[in-house]
């Protein structure tokens, strides 16, 4: 029960979703507060525009022929000097148009400053009457849509400018370069993406923080749930903050963990008690049974009833064994001998412990051994071998074969006892390892059933494996892997 | 020889007391720890077989206790096959064990075993010039001819053989060869001396008038 790729993908859910959260919020904060600083420069620069083509137009309003506009005031006499036209562009044009700047226009509109305001004015015949000695080159009369004097803008690369047509189709324009101002705008976007980029990372990273400190008590949750699960059952979680929803966790766990404890306690004192209240009785009836037999019974009939008993107490006497050794290997408590020994010395002896069971069923049995020195309980592992052996013998056809191979692989020693018997149907290969189960229901070879899961538990008990592989009449083959050292 | 069984479960205790009457022993019975250590402490047994669970007293205490007055062998049995178990047997003072359910034979052979040890011998067999003596098969052969002797002859000689060399008071072999409840062999003792010599030769049992009966070494 490894946690911890779960905890590590909780944590990388939680910062992505949080790194997705920061990014749309801060994306949409930096877009809009741009956007805002651009609006309002744009309107404080358009509101120049503004001032100064008003100036413009009430300008050229005052400089009127008195004919042409008969309520309004003579031009009044310029104090200042006067501007300088364009070599080439008529000062007056041929209707005789002219237009003074006031002061006050002049100031705003300083042509030979730096402020960079430039204008032009158009007739209403499209006529350029007037411009000022910046204004770009390529500077064209805007279209007059709608018949309205009402002031507009327009962009020309990066020049902006404002116009607007006076009631006599006249048109008094002022722009600018506003190139610098774009500029500065950029400068401004790129701000704000250095600072989002600073407090995404900052928030990332105290997410993470955060996150690596809400998770901690999860991971020392696991950690001892691991250690509990590797036998040291008197093991608890230790529980800080009792009242978080972890703390509620941890607590639930730790009395699981107490009840398992308690489990496992019983099922050794229940092995201890089954130990002695099962084989007492057993002992009865073979001191009994073997009595009996010795005593020379009164008839045939007598001595059978007094064999089959003896058959039964002595099959009992071990099942006993084998389960008490099973629930012994079940609860840890039979923790295996590490003596180094000759593997194949132990196997070899197994073969010739088998070799009568063999010859009686017209088995031949082949062995190829090497020389491998393990650590382990010699006496434990014999009796796998001897399980495997025997089965191979039992499920085998008559004049069958038996082959049984040790040898090396890395850092493995790799048993394999095969036979070319009747083999185990493939929904039965699961399940064979599984107490008292049999793939022969007839039950008819007299083995206990029990053979195969304790040979598995022993081999589990050296820190091995077993396997089986079998195909429908070609046969079985078992593997046991074992460490070498 | 003589035996004291003690075993709280009255059917293994009757059983074992049968097979091992059935095997030529004298064979005292005690159901709990208590009598079983009063008898083990007023009797020269040859081996006693103590079951470690025990009402009153169980075997552990017994032993430990019994070890304080006396040397008999003493072969546990034992429930339990814990390798702990084993080894708290054995370094209280335990001899060998046994662990339930056991054969006749595995018994009978252990016990054997345990009777020799004490005795100093470690064969099965016993020579005795041309006499063989096999304790296991309890059979007696003279110059390679078998010889049959009733039970308590052999018993007799048996006992005898084992303490060679020894003087076995009358008393030592009534204690050794009578269990609490038989009393026959009491006035039958120099008859079945006498059968033995008669089977296997005059000079094999010398009699120390006033002390008891001997083989010499």
């Amino acid at each position: 029960m490894n946690l911890a790729p779960l905890t590590k993908s909780i944590r990388l859910r939680l910062l992505l979703w949080l790194a997705f959260l920061f990014v749309c919020i801060l994306t949409g904060f930096g877009v809009t507060a741009y956007q805002f600083q651009r609006i309002t420069r744009l309107r404080e620069i358009d509101d120049e525009f503004e001032q100064r083509v008003a100036a413009l137009s009430a300008d050229a309003r005052k400089s009127l022929p008195l004919d042409s506009l008969p309520d309004a005031p003579p031009p009044a006499e310029d104090s200042g000097h006067r501007l300088p036209s364009e070599p080439g562009v008529p000062e007056v044009n041929p209707r005789g148009r002219t237009i003074h700047l006031s002061v006050e226009t002049q100031r705003l509109i300083d042509e030979w400053d730096t402020n960079g305001f430039y204008f032009a004015f158009w007739s209403q015949d499209g006529d350029l009457l007037k411009k000022s000695v910046n204004a770009p080159a390529g500077l064209k009369l805007p279209e007059h849509l709608l018949p309205d004097t009402v002031f507009r803008v327009r962009a020309r690369g990066d020049f902006r400018e404002a116009f607007h047509f006076t009631e006599m189709g006249e048109c008094a324009l002022v722009g600018r370069n506003i190139a610098a101002d774009l500029a500065a705008m950029h400068r401004f976007a790129l701000l704000l993406a250095a600072v989002g980029a600073a407090v995404l990372a900052l928030g990332l990273g105290g997410s993470g923080w955060l996150v690596s400190r809400a998770l901690r008590p999860v991971e020392k949750i696991s950690d001892a749930a691991r250690r509990i699960a590797g036998g040291k059952l008197s093991e608890r979680i230790n529980v800080a903050e009792t009242d978080s929803e972890l703390g509620q966790l941890a607590n639930t766990l730790n009395s699981t963990f107490a009840r398992l404890d308690t489990a496992f306690a019983r099922q050794r004192q229940f092995t201890a008690v089954a130990a002695h209240e099962l084989r007492t009785p057993v002992s009865v009836m073979l001191t009994h049974t073997q009595n009996g037999m010795a005593g020379g019974c009164v008839n045939e009939e007598h001595r059978e009833a007094f064999e089959a008993c003896l058959r039964a107490a002595q099959r009992m006497r071990r099942l006993i064994e084998t389960l008490l050794a099973l629930s012994r290997l079940d609860a840890g408590q039979e923790t295996v001998r590490r003596i180094p020994f000759d593997l194949s010395r132990t196997a070899r002896d197994c073969v010739d412990l088998v070799r009568p069971l063999a010859d009686e069923r017209g088995v031949k049995m082949f062995t190829e051994f090497s020389p491998l020195e393990i650590f382990g309980d010699s006496e434990r592992l014999a009796q796998v071998v001897t399980n495997l052996l025997a089965n191979a013998i039992q499920y085998n056809k008559p004049n069958g074969e038996v082959r049984v191979k040790l040898e090396r692989q890395n850092n493995l020693a790799e048993l394999a006892v095969s036979d070319n018997g009747t083999g185990i149907p493939a929904e039965d290969l699961p399940r064979i390892f599984e107490r008292f189960y049999r793939a022969d229901k007839s039950r008819s070879t007299g083995g206990l059933g029990l053979g195969l899961a304790i040979s598995k538990a022993i081999v589990e008990a050296h820190g091995g494996t077993i396997e089986v592989s079998s195909n429908v009449d070609a046969g079985t083959t078992f593997t046991v892997r074992l460490p070498v050292a | 020889m003589r035996l004291l069984v003690v075993e709280d479960e009255p059917d293994l205790l009757n059983g074992l007391a049968r097979a091992l009457r059935r095997a030529g022993y004298a064979v005292d019975l005690a159901a709990d720890g208590d009598g079983g250590l009063y008898k083990a402490e007023g009797t020269d047994y040859d081996a006693i077989v103590l079951d470690v669970m025990l009402p009153k007293m169980d075997g552990w205490e017994l032993l430990a206790r019994l070890r304080k007055t006396k040397r008999t062998p003493v072969l546990m049995l034992t429930a339990r096959d814990q390798t702990a178990d084993r080894v708290r047997g054995l370094d209280t003072g335990a001899d060998d064990y046994l662990i339930k359910p056991f054969d006749n034979d595995e018994l009978l052979a252990r016990l054997r075993a345990l009777i020799r040890r004490a005795a100093g011998q470690t064969h099965s067999q016993i020579e005795i010039g041309d006499v063989v003596i096999d304790t296991r098969a309890r059979t007696v052969a003279r110059a390679g001819q078998p010889v049959t002797l009733t039970a308590r002859e052999y018993a007799i000689l048996e006992y005898l053989a084992l303490h060679r060399g020894e003087v076995i008071t009358r008393t030592a072999l009534y204690e050794h060869l009578l269990d609490e409840s038989d009393d026959t062999l009491s006035n039958l003792l120099d008859v079945h001396v006498f059968g033995i010599r008669k089977k296997l030769g005059a000079e094999l049992i010398t009699t120390r008038r006033h002390q008891g009966y001997c083989i010499e070494k």
